[in-house]
């Protein structure tokens, strides 16, 4: 008996989540009145945050929002003044909700141009123990899930690698140049003690060193 | 006291004037090697009379002929590799490249007025190349004549990417590229 009422239950939970248009539910809510109501770091005390995202399947979830349509609604900084980041980070198993996530399909569903003009990056940066974060994430992982050829093919990557494999004629040039500019540098000072000089020269063409100055 | 600079020091110093000791060794190969290249050709042509005409053909350094054709020789060794690429194959060597003196890359033209002005800096005792190493500059009276100045242009970062490769961080962890 309470296992078909359970089952209705579900049914009818499911009819009901089919049926309902999260977006235009989420249009109608003042997104930032209700986050100025919640105490959200007292909210989260009382959720266990990783068995919350085991019942969730993120991928479809997403599929039935419009990330940037929520976003659009959502005061970002003033969400963030509200939240504990560095409390938030420590409840979450950050490599188990990366395994779960389809990250592509979220950027592609996210304009993060958009968010990010939204976004006071020095106040989350401020507020995020970086060292924490980095001791808790798979860096071996992290890495093993990039794509090398990629980076290396849109980066001059490949050619400072390759510059830098040198033999020992390599070595042996790296050392006579070095101390050639040793020896420069040295009979410099000397000259300009001699010619009694309180100022150097310029070091470079003034088009290189202000090529050097831009970023 | 003369001090080695650091491996990060080498790769701010890139694109700043050289300075004369680079500059000599420098030259000093240059001299060696179109010296040899030339004693090598000399050589070559002698053998080639000799088997041609049977007559074999005595150079000397002093002979009218051999020394307008020595000059024309280094002419075309230091104008030819100026004006096409800014650097003779000892500067290559030493990581130096000519450029103009606005910092621009070095015109074929200017390459070549170097090469003729260039042996005017050995008269009166080479008094042309003290400006090397007191003008602030590091210019030559050629580089003056030319408008041209000469620039530390090696890959200095290639360098210390090597420099650490051959001299691991104490602190690196033996298992992987970071430790948990």
């Amino acid at each position: 008996m309470e296992s078909a009422a359970q089952g209705i239950a579900e049914r009818v939970i499911d009819l009901v989540v089919q049926a309902l248009d999260v977006n235009a539910l989420l249009l109608r809510i003042d997104v930032n009145a209700v986050i100025d109501q919640v105490d959200v770091n007292e909210l989260m005390d009382h959720v266990d945050v990783n068995e919350l995202l085991n019942h969730v399947d993120v991928n479809e979830l997403l599929n039935h929002m419009d990330v940037n349509q929520i976003l659009d609604h959502v005061d970002v900084n003033r969400l963030l003044t509200h939240v504990d980041v560095n409390q938030l980070l420590d409840r979450v198993d950050v490599n188990q909700l990366l395994n779960r996530v389809d990250v592509p399909l979220l950027l592609t569903r996210v304009d993060v141009d958009s968010l990010a003009g939204r976004l006071d990056i020095d106040e989350v940066l401020r507020r995020v123990d970086i060292t924490a974060l980095l001791d808790r994430i798979d860096m071996n992982d992290l890495v093993g899930r990039v794509d090398v050829d990629a980076l290396v093919e849109q980066t001059d990557l490949g050619a400072v690698i390759a510059g830098a494999s040198g033999g020992l004629a390599t070595d042996a040039l790296d050392e006579v140049r070095s101390q050639a500019v040793g020896l420069d540098q040295f009979i410099d000072r000397w000259v300009a003690r001699l010619l009694r000089r309180k100022k150097f020269g310029p070091l470079a063409p003034s088009a290189l060193l202000d090529a050097e100055a831009r970023p | 006291m003369i001090a080695r600079p650091q491996v990060t020091a080498l790769v701010s110093l890139q694109r700043h004037y050289a300075g004369s000791v680079t500059r000599f060794t420098a030259y000093a190969i240059d001299f060696i090697v179109s010296s040899g290249l030339f004693a090598i050709a000399l050589a070559a042509i002698s053998y080639a009379a000799e088997v041609i005409t049977g007559h074999s053909i005595a150079w000397n350094k002093h002979d009218l002929i051999t020394g307008i054709a020595y000059a024309c020789w280094y002419l075309l060794y230091f104008g030819y590799s100026w004006a096409t690429s800014g650097r003779t194959p000892g500067m290559a060597v030493l990581g130096l490249r000519v450029i103009r003196a606005d910092g621009a890359e070095i015109d074929p033209w200017r390459g070549i007025v170097r090469a003729l002005a260039f042996p005017l800096s050995f008269l009166f005792f080479g008094l042309g190349f003290l400006g090397i190493l007191v003008q602030r500059e590091h210019r030559a009276l050629h580089d003056f004549i030319a408008g041209t100045v000469v620039i530390y242009a090696w890959d200095a970062r290639a360098a210390r990417l090597r420099f650490l490769a051959r001299e691991p961080l104490p602190s690196a962890s033996p298992d992987g590229i970071a430790g948990r």
